[in-house]
């Protein structure tokens, strides 16, 4: 039987779409049906891709059959565990999709960016890029308890949901970041959060970049542990506020806290005694709500979108922002930043860089040099274990090929 | 066991590390060949001990030494068992084919701690409490306080995913990576070093924590380090029952506060606890904003209490005593288990009246931890939480090492005492502990404490003890324990280990906790150390080569 009259049989004709010649995109509605297409894909050693939210199969005619497997009809909450606070949520949800499912609970899926949450749950998993994290909630995959995926041979593997284990290395961890090469991730169950008691906004003015990234780090080793942080460079500050303007070289810094009121205001008064350990002031709380809305009540925020993000270490944080900023300068343009999503391995930086694109190119290179880490870096000098792992799990290499490859 | 010629063995090994540290004599391969693991002890106390030995014992000082080695075993195919302090309670350093044991303990350098990424650079033989004398010495802890402190190593640590005393604040060891150097099967040393979070790929840090030697050998890591506390606030309270007591530390737990440590124990367990003198004395030395290094979480050697120590064992030999000579007794007493249970649990539950102890421990930053210390017991006494005071909470911190260096009289005296540490979610908590409670209570006597809590579940670490006419039988009653709390355990799917490991004594049971997901871990097995050389018939694993 062809490839595609196999499909059919296995999910319906309804959910099979041919894209042009030897590629299909399939929209399975259950793990059971997933498994179902995965092996069958095996069986003619086509090739399985996952596209979850926003995400495009790429066309054209390859060396090999492809199946698209699009996550969207997987898109249940399969189990609530208000009292445990976990959810086993479907890959195909996104996250902001389920919070609006948490939310009439008065639950939530944690203090994460919002941009980052628009993305459907396998993908957050599966896909490891810097900030899916926040000071507060930490890293979203540690938000990860256990993930069912179904392997090239069509198998489905749960991994054994506990809040801790020692058997064995983490699964379930392994799973997370391999973008669709190990398995295919169907559910995922994930920690979740009451919604907080309170949440408190304020703003400051720091005397420079370095003195704000200084307050902040050294209100974290307070163990203040606030929902949102953000620092802007003067020149990011004009833009994003309207009217707000302080001169070149100094700092604005948004922060919002949230928990138990009195938790609350004690990482809020952290931060204010950190800043003004470091010569700051509080600033306007108007511009902290302003913020606050724009984040999280869809407002649009100004401007471009970032020309370069950077993820850096607390030490090279500094080093990074200067770097790029005085590279910019040199080569006859203009930088201006924001650094935010903090957590304990440093932060982001975004630039948004007014200059040609030989110019952000050599940026790039400029924020390496400094120690940053660039969006999509991979750790390859580990390729050759990954891809014996592979050949091992998935010897015809079926799944996503060309990925992390 | 694997066929080797030792000689030429012996040779070669001697070539690589010198002749003083290679050794194959006869007193080393015996001390090599077990770790804790009780079912061991057993034997061992019997004079009955036969299990495998390595063919060489090994102690390399560098990281090239360790590569040298291991190629050396890939090439011969001999087994190689990585072996940190020999504090491991489930048998996983046993070298069961033989072959070379690499004993860790001579790397040892906490090499630098680097300040603004709070972070240190350590290698794996270092001592647990010399490397937290060492960071505290500096400013900062690990935060990571297991009872074998003394005499575990940090790469034993990250080998089983071990937990300290202090898990619910400073998390487990696999919380805390944020890179290791590892020597694979292929005898290559890879780093897994870079912002984790940032990085594409599958976690290599999280596949190689808990691999328990059968992936390579983890030669030094970069660990989380935090800042030395500068407060630290315990208390003790009462709880009507382990239900209430559950729910308590639910609350606290789920409203975002972190306290250090949560430890609530079972009627039985808060009853033989009660023995002791826990109260008969506050321990006001340990007080203090700033712990002094000998009395604060940095651990301090046990006193010589033999009469009067709060450990659980001692508190059933003080049980046993009362009740005619101390053997006699107490083997009668374990040898009707399910009656001195239900005995026990009816004495705990309508004489003593106590309800059931619950302490909470924080510490940290001053004002954070004022106001969380505050917050947790506010929400405790909501919860109807009856407060006691500091001095059940600093008592319990002054003895919280003792019980571990506290079983040797009970296996002299013929009996056995285990722990059995398991997880769940909050959700199935209660029906894991009654599960394994029944269960184990068939056959020993048992107790249990809660421990190791997380907003989304619990660790149980049950406390049991037999006896048995003779060795065989007792084997046989210690198999039976094991097989029927880990099958209860699965039942209600919860996690067969939570801190201890799983090496031999709990490898049957791997299928069962994973399932399908084993094939994940034979890849990686098969990715890292394609020979199966490392720490061969452990974990469950298939053996390829024997």
């Amino acid at each position: 039987m062809s490839l595609v009259r196999e499909l059919v049989a296995a999910i319906g004709s309804e959910h099979v779409e041919e894209l042009d010649e030897g590629n299909w995109r399939v929209a399975p509605g259950s793990s059971a049906e997933v498994a179902e297409v995965i092996r069958r894909a095996g069986a003619h050693k086509a090739a399985v891709h996952p596209v979850g939210a926003g995400g495009r199969p790429q066309r054209g005619k390859g060396e090999r059959a492809r199946v698209f497997i699009s996550t969207k009809r997987l898109d249940q909450v399969l189990q609530l565990d208000e009292m445990s606070l976990l959810v086993h949520a479907e890959a195909g949800l996104t996250g902001l999709e389920l919070e609006r499912i948490l939310a009439p609970r008065n639950l939530s899926i944690g203090d994460y960016p919002p941009v980052v949450l628009t993305s459907s749950l396998g993908g957050l998993i599966a896909v490891r890029t810097p900030g899916k994290s926040s000071a507060r909630h930490g890293f979203f995959e540690e938000a990860v308890v256990g993930v069912s995926a179904v392997l090239a041979d069509g198998r489905t593997v749960h991994t054994r949901v506990a809040p801790r284990r020692a058997t064995g290395p983490d699964l379930a961890r392994v799973l997370c970041g391999s973008e669709g090469t190990i398995g295919f991730i169907t559910s995922a169950v994930l920690r979740i959060h009451q919604k907080p008691e309170a949440r408190l906004v304020a703003s400051y003015i720091l005397p420079s970049l370095d003195t704000a990234v200084s307050a902040v780090l050294l209100s974290l080793r307070e163990e203040a542990a606030p929902s949102g942080l953000r620092i802007y460079d003067a020149a990011e500050a004009a833009k994003h506020f309207a009217g707000f303007s302080i001169p070149p070289g100094q700092a604005l810094l948004c922060a919002a806290t949230a928990g138990p009121t009195d938790l609350a205001a004690c990482d809020r008064d952290l931060i204010t005694s950190a800043v003004l350990a470091e010569g700051g002031r509080t600033g306007d709380l108007a511009l902290a709500e302003l913020w606050w809305r724009r984040l999280h009540a869809g407002e649009p925020t100004p401007g471009p979108s970032p020309s370069l993000q950077v993820m850096a270490t607390p030490s090279k944080l500094r080093g990074v922002y200067h770097a790029v900023t005085e590279h910019v300068a040199a080569g006859g343009g203009s930088a201006r930043a924001h650094i935010s999503r903090f957590d304990a391995d440093g932060a982001v930086a975004f630039f948004t860089i007014d200059g040609s694109d030989e110019l952000v190119a050599s940026a790039e290179v400029a924020a390496a040099g400094a120690g940053g880490w660039l969006l999509g870096a991979r750790a390859t000098k580990l390729d050759s274990y990954l891809d014996a792992l592979r050949a091992t799990i998935d010897p015809d290499r079926i799944m996503n090929p060309g990925t992390l490859a | 066991m694997t066929r080797v010629d030792v000689d030429r063995l012996q040779r070669d090994l001697e070539a690589i590390i010198g002749p003083r540290r290679v050794s194959m004599r006869a007193v080393d391969l015996d001390a090599y060949s077990r770790d804790m693991w009780p079912r061991a002890l057993l034997a061992y106390r019997e004079g009955e001990y036969d299990g495998p030995r390595p063919h060489a014992v090994v102690w390399p000082e560098h990281v090239r030494e360790v590569v040298s080695i291991v190629k050396l075993a890939r090439e011969r195919k001999i087994p190689i068992v990585p072996y940190g302090g020999g504090s491991g309670v489930c048998g996983g350093a046993v070298p069961l084919r033989g072959g070379i044991t690499i004993d860790t303990k001579r790397m040892q350098a906490l090499r630098s701690v680097h300040s603004d990424e709070l972070i240190c650079d350590v290698e794996a033989g270092l001592n647990g409490e010399r490397f937290e004398r060492e960071l505290e010495r500096r400013g900062y802890t690990f935060g990571h306080f297991p009872s074998s402190i003394y005499c575990s190593t940090v790469g034993g640590w990250l080998a089983c995913r071990a937990a300290g005393q202090l898990s619910t604040k400073y998390g487990k060891v696999e919380d805390r990576v944020a890179g290791l150097s590892v020597v694979t099967g292929r005898g290559e040393l890879i780093e897994t070093d870079g912002p984790n979070r940032a990085l594409r790929g599958p976690s290599w840090n999280q596949l190689i924590v808990g691999s328990e030697g059968t992936l390579g050998v983890i030669t030094s890591a970069r660990l989380r380090v935090s800042p030395a506390p500068q407060l630290r606030v315990f208390r003790g309270f009462e709880v009507d029952d382990v239900a209430h007591g559950v729910e308590a530390i639910r609350r606290v737990l789920q409203k975002g506060l972190r306290p250090a440590v949560v430890r609530l124990y079972d009627e039985l367990d808060t009853l033989i606890n009660s023995f002791g003198h826990h109260e008969d004395g506050p321990a006001k030395e340990v007080r203090g904003p700033v712990p002094p290094i000998a009395t604060g979480a940095l651990p301090a050697w046990p006193e010589p209490e033999p009469e009067k120590d709060d450990g659980v064992v001692s508190r059933l030999l003080d049980f046993a005593r009362g009740k005619g000579t101390r053997a006699t007794a107490m083997n009668a007493a374990l040898g009707r288990s399910s009656i001195v249970n239900k005995v026990f649990g009816t004495v705990a539950e309508k004489i003593a009246r106590r309800g059931c102890r619950l302490i909470i421990g924080l510490e940290g930053a001053r004002i954070r931890t004022e106001v969380e210390a505050a917050l947790t017991f506010h929400e405790l006494a909501t919860l109807g939480a009856r407060d006691k005071g500091e001095d059940p909470g600093w008592s319990w911190l002054k003895h919280r090492y003792h019980v571990s260096y506290r079983m040797s009289p009970m296996f002299r005296d013929g009996a056995f005492v285990d722990t059995m540490e398991v997880a769940s979610s909050w959700e199935r908590l209660m029906d894991l502990y009654h599960s394994v409670r029944t269960a184990i209570g068939r056959h020993a006597l048992v107790m249990a404490h809660f421990s190791h809590a997380y907003p989304d579940g619990c660790s149980i670490y049950f406390t049991f003890a037999g006896t048995a006419p003779d060795h065989p039988a007792a084997e046989r009653l210690y198999d039976a324990i094991w097989r029927d709390g880990m099958e209860a355990t699965t039942r209600v799917g919860a996690t067969i280990s939570h801190h201890h490991g799983v090496g031999l004594l709990k490898a049957p049971y791997m299928a069962g906790e994973h399932r399908e997901a084993m094939a994940i871990f034979e890849a990686a097995k098969q990715a890292l150390d394609p020979d199966g050389i490392f720490n061969p018939g452990k974990m469950g694993l298939v053996e390829r080569t024997r």
